[in-house]
């Protein structure tokens, strides 16, 4: 085998380590209630995108299981974007019944109104009627008991909470770092339709991440729906503090099929086929590489962003246990023109749709597995970088005051 | 009775309207799941060779605005999308090998003609 820093990535980053990295953290519910306490109750998280809730008064209500919580985002009437605990100051009922994994709703006035004993709450979560308030006690401070308070913020159109109760927190800018001027002045909100699906698995939120955070599996997991598609290895890895990136290279070396190739024809849908012009970052693909396929960038904890000509896509997975994981994935083009653009980008995203499906089948057997105990640790290779660095960047946070 | 026709000169696709013009997509992602290998292969064959044709005639119509023999038409193409890659990368398989449970995956979207 290779000695130590042989390889690429291993040489270009040799604080990672070469050595194999444990399971415990994939299959430990003690380990499991640590990190969502030091991890995902500290991080930025994303929890939607502006255009979901574009005009004023609109708001979204997003379940986070690992918090036993729910966020209201709404936008005032003044633009900004706020997001609160869904929680009456009363007596605690749900402000905003829900209805799914996501709830949305619109009210013209900006405010929401908790349908147990119809408290009126403001855009900025102020208290704006209480019926029969001349009734409550004089301790009660209406002034002072608005909606809990979430941090919120906006990037690239992108919103995200961060659900510490501290009063400051490091801004989303910053935690983003040089990831976030990396991935700056894509197109996102042109390429606005968006196809959603999401699942529960029984694995950790962790197994899930590591299946998409390579592109090894590409030749055997996609044999199906992407044969002839081979990884050329990985390039342009860099890490940003606990976020990290890279160009995916594929190589096409087949005729595509013959719906596949009237569909590639009309409109821009697939990951795999040939495009012409950039509208990439200049820091991605800056060589502009024949075969880059798409950049896979991961901003901890537990957001995979992928950007491509014409396409982009968001993995996501939120914890419920140790052992149980909400994954979300959304692909987002070009809106169609016509019937045809149309009919192409339905190929497509069925297409992607299927392989999906392909990359979901391995992690559920993946975690039973590891839970057998058969195996203490895992084995990555070099263009498995991305995979090593998540453990460290998890690590740094699990030790960190 | 349920109104089957389809444009002129695509009258030899009607004996699939029935079973396969579906209006929303888990509609359509369903009737594959449920057709046998011989079904989806012969729906491929027929649709193929009109498949250009469908798409230059129903780019007569702005988007979204087809009048519903044309709707009709479109959404067998919509099915041959979603059928195709059964037929050209699975060898006829009604399921993607080797895949999560398609049932267990929810389309937010699937509802709804998108």
């Amino acid at each position: 085998m290779n000695a130590p820093n042989d390889l690429k990535w291993a040489a270009k980053f040799p604080d990672l380590g070469t050595g194999p990295i444990p399971v415990e953290p994939c299959i430990s519910p003690e380990f499991y209630e640590e990190e969502r306490k030091k991890v995902f109750l500290k991080s930025w998280l994303k929890v939607g995108r502006i255009e979901e809730i574009a005009k004023p008064g609109d708001y979204k209500v997003k379940k986070l299981a690992f918090a036993k919580t729910s966020v209201i985002l709404m936008r005032g009437k003044d633009g900004q974007i706020s997001g609160f605990h869904n929680t009456c100051s009363h007596r605690g009922n749900k402000v905003i019944v829900e209805t799914g994994e996501e709830t949305f709703g619109r009210n013209k006035a900006a405010v929401v109104t908790c349908r147990f004993h119809g408290w009126v709450y403001d855009a900025r979560g102020k208290i704006v009627q209480v019926p029969e308030e001349n009734k409550f006690h004089a301790d009660f401070d209406k002034d002072k008991n608005g909606l809990t308070p979430v941090h919120t913020d906006v990037w690239e159109g992108f919103i995200f909470v961060n659900l510490d109760p501290s009063e400051k927190v490091v801004p989303l800018a910053e935690f983003l770092g040089g990831m976030g001027t990396h991935l700056a002045g894509f197109p996102y909100e042109e390429l606005g339709q968006c196809f959603s699906y999401h699942t529960y698995l029984d694995c950790n939120w962790k197994v899930a991440h590591d299946a998409f955070a390579e592109a090894y599996h590409v030749a055997t997991i996609h044999a199906g729906s992407f044969p002839n598609v081979f990884s050329s290895g990985l390039q342009n890895v860099e890490l940003f503090g606990p976020h990290r990136t890279t160009a995916i290279c594929l190589s096409l070396n087949a005729e595509p099929t013959p719906v596949a190739k009237i569909a590639n024809s009309l409109a821009t849908g697939s990951l795999v086929a040939k495009r012409s012009t950039s509208m990439l970052p200049p820091t991605v693909n800056p060589d502009r590489r024949e075969d880059f396929s798409f950049e896979l960038s991961v901003l901890f904890p537990n957001l995979l962003l992928h950007i491509s000509e014409g396409i982009w896509f968001t993995h996501q997975f939120w914890p419920v246990a140790h052992n149980k994981t909400l994954w979300e994935g959304k692909y987002y083009v070009r809106p169609a023109k016509t019937n045809s653009q149309r009919w192409a980008l339905e190929h497509a995203q069925c297409l992607q749709r299927n392989a999906w499906l392909e990359d979901t089948a391995t992690m559920e057997d993946t975690q039973t597995a590891l839970e057998s105990g058969a195996k203490t640790v895992m084995h990555l290779q070099d263009d498995e970088v991305l995979i090593r660095h998540g453990y460290h960047a998890l690590e740094a946070y699990m030790h960190a005051e | 009775m349920t109104d089957l026709s389809l444009p002129k000169s695509f009258e030899s696709l009607e004996p699939l309207v029935a079973n396969w013009a579906l209006p929303t997509q888990n509609g359509r992602q369903q009737r594959r799941i449920g057709s046998s290998r011989g079904e989806l292969r012969a729906f491929y064959d027929a649709m193929l060779p009109r498949l250009e044709d469908i798409l230059a005639y129903v780019d007569k119509f702005p988007l979204g605005e087809l009048p519903p023999d044309a709707e009709r038409l479109f959404c067998l193409a919509l099915s041959l999308a979603e059928v195709a890659p059964h037929i050209e990368l699975y060898r006829g398989d009604p399921k993607v090998p080797y895949s999560f449970d398609e049932a267990r995956f929810v389309a937010d979207h699937g509802a709804v003609a998108a």
